[in-house]
């Protein structure tokens, strides 16, 4: 009885593994298959169709979404990093309700933050701002409370002596930020605004709406292009995309992101 | 959340310097007004207007409840969110078992299968999942090459479909917090059961299965409001055959240009992911208060 049961549990977590892997690898399968019908597993391979991806089409929305979330990823750094400073570091009056505002988007859908912006736009006449500078400012939107959490997150769990320590030795405060304060702290910010670039650059529910002709970001071009079509361009868009993701995420790492946090660097 | 902010003793400012503060929160706050608490009043305010005289009124919603499109879309998105819900929170649950409990070098290999795919994006696994239920994709034609059916299955373009790809999308989340829950129950109350002659079975049935329920709900609840408000996979998979309040919110918006209507709709996702919140919170809450009564009781 209590072996039949081990191997149904084995069973079972063995077909969700299948289940979660499967539409990866079928994508992966199909961006290196030389026939332009994404049908069975093809046995021969192709690199033609990531060749297809060098060309304005797809170069055009992939430039614009990075610098788009380089800005994002950037202003929301700033921004969230000067808020929890106010916050945590100098507690101002009314901090919690100040904080739960700052953090409020996050209970609201993207859908309806990204429906209510291209209304308040169109409503006070700026329909001019859609595209770009839009696009920045709702994904800030979207970015910030995530990149404040992390930053409030760092300042609270930071070891106070340190800096009363140096203030005692005569540290200015400036002194103190510099190269106490900050240090301290970069690990969450960083993996904060590496979040913030994650989301911005995979961002549909508000950029579906902010999107301009000739000013469109590389994940709603590919759902435009799925709508008519399947073809194995849309694979090798989407691996290439998840690559460059992955290189984000390393390259940011290699600046002294997560693992540093998750092994305590910020305490 | 908040209480981050309030649990910060550790530093101490020299002189209150209140007014750089202030000036250095100001951005922050600046942002989210202008794109975020204005756009909401300006969206909430215009729904509970009139288009051409800007009186107040109720029609759009009157609008709303009577029409059988709209109606019909509010079903779909519950139908859709409960059932992404439960398949998630069952899915998930042998692999958070295994997490949980897991002692072997394997549990490293499954960590990172399970949450890898949060990585590769929402279009990446949808598209995945529109190559394999196509019509002519790869379920269909592995099906129809063997001879097994005539004609391809009807699995895309519908709820099925919809289903399967957000439980995909949201898989990760419900495995996360199922993980959590499982791993704060000690694992000598099994011991002891099994010690006193319980079979697995039983185990399972009566003391993990249980004492895992606020991870159930936690799940559940996650997973609804993740389904009910992502757009990208029902705009996929669904298609124009199967259209729920996201899908519906964009049409309005660019194809009919019909604003306030488009308000209506976005009010009533957000009016429905706030009560599902609010009802977990309140569970919540009425677990912690019955917990802190038992221990109250046995001081």
């Amino acid at each position: 009885m209590n072996r039949v049961l081990a191997c149904l549990f084995w069973l079972a977590v063995g077909l969700v593994l299948l289940f979660i892997t499967l539409p990866l690898a079928v994508v992966v399968a199909a961006s290196l298959s030389p026939s332009s019908a994404v049908t069975f597993l093809p046995w021969e391979w192709t690199l033609d169709w990531y060749g297809a991806l060098l060309t304005d089409r797809w170069l055009q929305p992939f430039l614009l979404s990075v610098r788009i979330a380089t800005l994002v990823a950037a202003i929301s750094g700033v921004l969230g990093i000067l808020a929890a400073y106010a916050i945590v570091y100098e507690r101002i009056p009314g901090a919690t309700a100040i904080m739960a505002g700052l953090l409020s988007p996050l209970s609201v859908p993207q859908i309806v933050k990204g429906v209510a912006i291209v209304l308040f736009l169109s409503i006070i006449g700026l329909q001019g701002i859609l595209g770009t500078p839009a696009l920045i400012a709702a994904h800030v939107v979207l970015a910030l409370p995530f990149v404040t959490r992390m930053a409030a997150t760092s300042l609270a769990n930071f070891d106070g002596n340190l800096d009363r320590a140096a203030q005692s030795l005569g540290a200015t405060k400036r002194q103190r930020l510099q190269h106490i304060v900050l240090p301290m702290i970069k690990p969450g910010v960083l993996s904060g605004v590496t979040f913030a670039f994650i989301i911005s650059f995979n961002n549909i529910p508000l950029s579906v709406f902010l999107v301009r002709p000739g000013d469109t970001t590389l994940p709603i071009a590919v759902i435009n292009y799925l709508e008519y079509s399947l073809d194995p361009v849309m694979a090798a868009v989407n691996v290439a995309s998840m690559i460059f993701i992955l290189a984000v995420i390393f390259l940011f790492e290699k600046i002294g992101g997560f693992s540093a946090q998750l092994h305590g660097g910020s305490k | 959340m908040s209480t981050i902010a309030l649990a910060a003793p550790a530093v101490m400012p020299a002189a209150p310097a209140r007014t750089s503060a202030y000036v250095v929160l100001a951005p922050s706050c600046l942002v989210l007004t202008m794109f975020f608490a204005l756009p909401m009043g300006v969206m909430i305010g215009m729904s509970f207007t009139d288009g051409e005289t800007l009186a107040p009124t109720f029609a759009h919603y009157q609008r709303f409840f009577s029409d059988g499109l709209s109606l019909a879309g509010l079903y779909r998105t519950a139908m859709m969110s409960i059932l992404v819900a439960l398949s998630v929170t069952v899915l998930g649950y042998p692999i958070a078992y295994f997490l949980a409990r897991s002692r072997s070098r394997w549990r490293a290999v499954v960590f990172a299968l399970a949450l890898a795919p949060e990585l590769a994006g929402v279009v990446l696994r949808t598209y995945g999942w529109l190559i394999i239920l196509e019509d002519r994709g790869f379920i269909n034609d592995a099906l129809m090459n063997l001879g097994l059916v005539a004609s391809p299955l009807p699995l895309s373009k519908n709820l099925f479909a919809v289903v399967v790809g957000l439980t995909h999308v949201v898989l990760p989340f419900g495995i996360l917090s199922l993980t959590t829950s499982i791993q704060g129950i000690d694992p000598n109350l099994e011991r002891a059961a099994q010690m006193l002659g319980a079979s697995r079975l039983s185990v399972v049935r009566h003391v993990i299965l249980p004492l895992s329920v606020p991870g159930i709900v936690s799940s559940l609840l996650i997973s609804f409001t993740m389904a009910a408000s992502a757009y990208a996979t029902p705009a996929l998979l669904g298609g124009a055959r199967f259209k729920v309040l996201a899908t519906m919110i964009y049409e309005q918006v660019l194809f009919y240009i019909d604003w306030r209507f488009a308000a209506v709709m976005a009010v009533a996702l957000l009016v429905m992911m706030l009560t599902v919140s609010f009802l977990g919170i309140r569970y919540e809450a009425r677990r912690s208060a019955r917990r802190s009564n038992r221990e109250g009781e046995r001081s």
